[in-house]
């Protein structure tokens, strides 16, 4: 039992860090880029890393089905589902649309909130404990990189709507054996306008997750 | 015989002075005069308990037709903890608000023009595959409708409103995605041999079904309340098998109209009904379940590999539900 628990524990840690460094290094090259020649060249400096690092984030879906990690995988798969539809589906499906300063925005809010939440899980892993400053900011964050990452994805979205319409990438037509069709840009749309009603709630879920980590907090230092 | 009622934050529901009843009150006289004192809260929408004594982790709930005597610690007076359970509807109403729907939509999809909203051309030849579907589908849902009125016995169990909502977006969502597939102007049909396999096969099920839930039936007729196993047909050997026949009679109809819709449907109602049997299989055993049973679906292997794949899900699930 010990030994399970040491090796959860390894994994776990392993995990954090090597995630903590990955959007750490994708932070920087973002921000070099942005520095060095502008945000049209943000995408292509950051490309592969962010691929990697954020399609690794499947694995918590598998850590939250296996019972390693205690999350329930219903509030992680949406996240970690229109994570990978922005990355692959639309960044990497329509290069039409890489240059938009959109980009840097997503880009950034989602390493700043990506560094610190892994950096938070890697040393609680790690050591056990995270300094309370970590803890508020990972809790505070949010407030503003949130509706940033948010109306990013959103906005890239609709950006890719007409390149999905004339290209019938990732369709399937009737008839076929499986009697089954499928339509990307349709189903862009409609994730589009999932965003309306799924943002105010990730939000709330968000600020009720604060209230719960850092009220407990106030309690004890009265 | 004193009662008083308070809220789960200890709040008093009845004002004032306890309740006061007769000394061989039940459960259902407490509940009708909680009823007449508040005028809102109808017995069925009421949730009883004892107080939550300290080691356990969920309350005693005080059951229909008990004494209160014999609930109580003290034969002459106790403290009940209520829960609104929020306004109910019967188990048939339920039911019927449920299965109504694909009944009505399926030949909607059939009969009229729904495909030029979709600028798709009219069917220019019904296959003979679709037909059977509309018939097969049809006939499954006016047998659970009849079923509700005329088969299934119902205790007192209501089920909350918010359920009505819930359920009928479940089954009203996938008769349309499955209506619309198997209805559409480009629809590609199975060989013939597999389309009769399938109904044919599918039919057989939905009969046993029937007799199964007339089995179910036939148990609370035989009196008491509580669980009953039911017994012979396919009861002898699988816990649930209402649950298997249904289930297989799904497979039937997907064998025949084979469309990705109808599969994933399919593959939804059977891990509902899997988590649903599991829970079943759990309780009977409890209650000294001596006879060698395996819950319900499949034998052996098949058995084995639905385990593995309904436990990773089960998470999922569960949150779902």
């Amino acid at each position: 039992m010990a030994l399970t628990k040491s090796l959860r524990t390894l994994y776990l840690a392993s995990y954090n860090w090597i995630l903590f460094f990955g959007w750490l290094q994708t932070l920087y090259l973002a921000l070099s880029a942005l520095k060095k020649t502008g945000f049209t060249s943000v995408y292509a400096a950051v490309e592969k890393p962010l691929q990697v690092w954020q399609t690794s984030a499947l694995l918590e879906i598998f850590n939250g089905l296996a019972g390693i990690v205690r999350s329930p995988i219903i509030a992680t798969l949406p996240q970690i589902g229109s994570r990978i539809y922005i990355t692959w589906g639309i960044l990497w499906s329509f290069p039409e649309i890489r240059q938009h300063w959109l980009v840097t925005q997503l880009v950034l809010s989602w390493s700043i909130t990506e560094v610190i939440r892994y950096f938070f899980f890697a040393l609680k892993e790690t050591f056990g404990w995270t300094p309370a400053f970590l803890l508020w900011l990972r809790y505070s964050t949010f407030f503003v990189c949130y509706p940033t990452g948010i109306f990013g994805e959103a906005g890239l979205v609709y950006l890719a709507l007409p390149y999905m319409k004339n290209s019938d990438i990732y369709s399937l037509r009737m008839p076929n054996k499986f009697n089954f069709s499928f339509d990307y840009y349709y189903a862009s749309v409609v994730t589009l306008l999932s965003y309306i009603p799924g943002s105010p709630h990730m939000y709330n879920y968000m600020i009720g997750q604060r209230k719960k980590a850092l009220g407990k907090g106030k309690k004890k230092s009265h | 015989m004193w009662v008083t009622v308070k809220s789960r934050s200890g709040r008093e529901i009845i004002k004032g002075a306890p309740l006061e009843l007769s000394d061989d009150a039940t459960v259902d006289d407490l509940k009708k005069a909680i009823y007449k004192h508040t005028k809102k809260y109808y017995p069925s929408r009421q949730r009883l308990t004892l107080p939550l004594r300290p080691g356990q982790d969920r309350p005693t709930v005080l059951e229909s037709g008990k004494q209160l005597k014999d609930v109580f610690e003290k034969s002459n007076s106790g403290e009940v903890v209520f829960k609104d359970l929020g306004p109910q509807v019967a188990y048939s109403t339920l039911f019927f608000w449920e299965y109504v729907g694909p009944l009505v939509i399926f030949p909607i999809f059939y009969f009229f023009p729904v495909y030029s909203l979709f600028s798709l051309p009219p069917r220019k030849t019904t296959h003979p595959a679709q037909t059977y579907a509309l018939l097969y589908w049809t006939l499954h849902y006016a047998k659970r409708i009849y079923e509700t009125f005329f088969i299934h016995s119902f205790s007192h169990a209501t089920s909350p409103v918010s359920n009505v909502y819930r359920n009928c977006c479940y089954y009203w969502s996938f008769a349309t995605f499955i209506a619309y597939y198997v209805n559409h102007p480009l629809y590609t049909p199975v060989s013939e041999k597999q389309m009769y396999i399938g109904f044919i096969s599918g039919l057989i099920w939905q009969l046993a079904n029937l007799y199964c839930h007339i089995i179910l039936k036939n148990l609370r007729s035989q009196g008491k309340g509580g669980y009953q196993i039911p017994r012979g047909f396919l009861f002898n050997y699988i816990t649930c098998a209402n649950y298997t026949t249904e289930i297989y009679q799904w497979l039937g109809f997907n064998i025949a109209t084979q469309t990705v819709a109808g599969y994933s449907f399919l593959i939804v109602a059977a891990l509902i009904m899997t988590n649903w049997a599991l829970a079943k299989h759990r309780r009977l055993r409890k209650v000294s379940y001596v006879v060698n049973m395996i819950v319900f679906l499949f034998k052996s292997t098949n058995l084995c590999a639905q385990s593995i794949f309904v436990m990773s899900t089960r998470r999922f699930t569960d949150e779902l539900s």
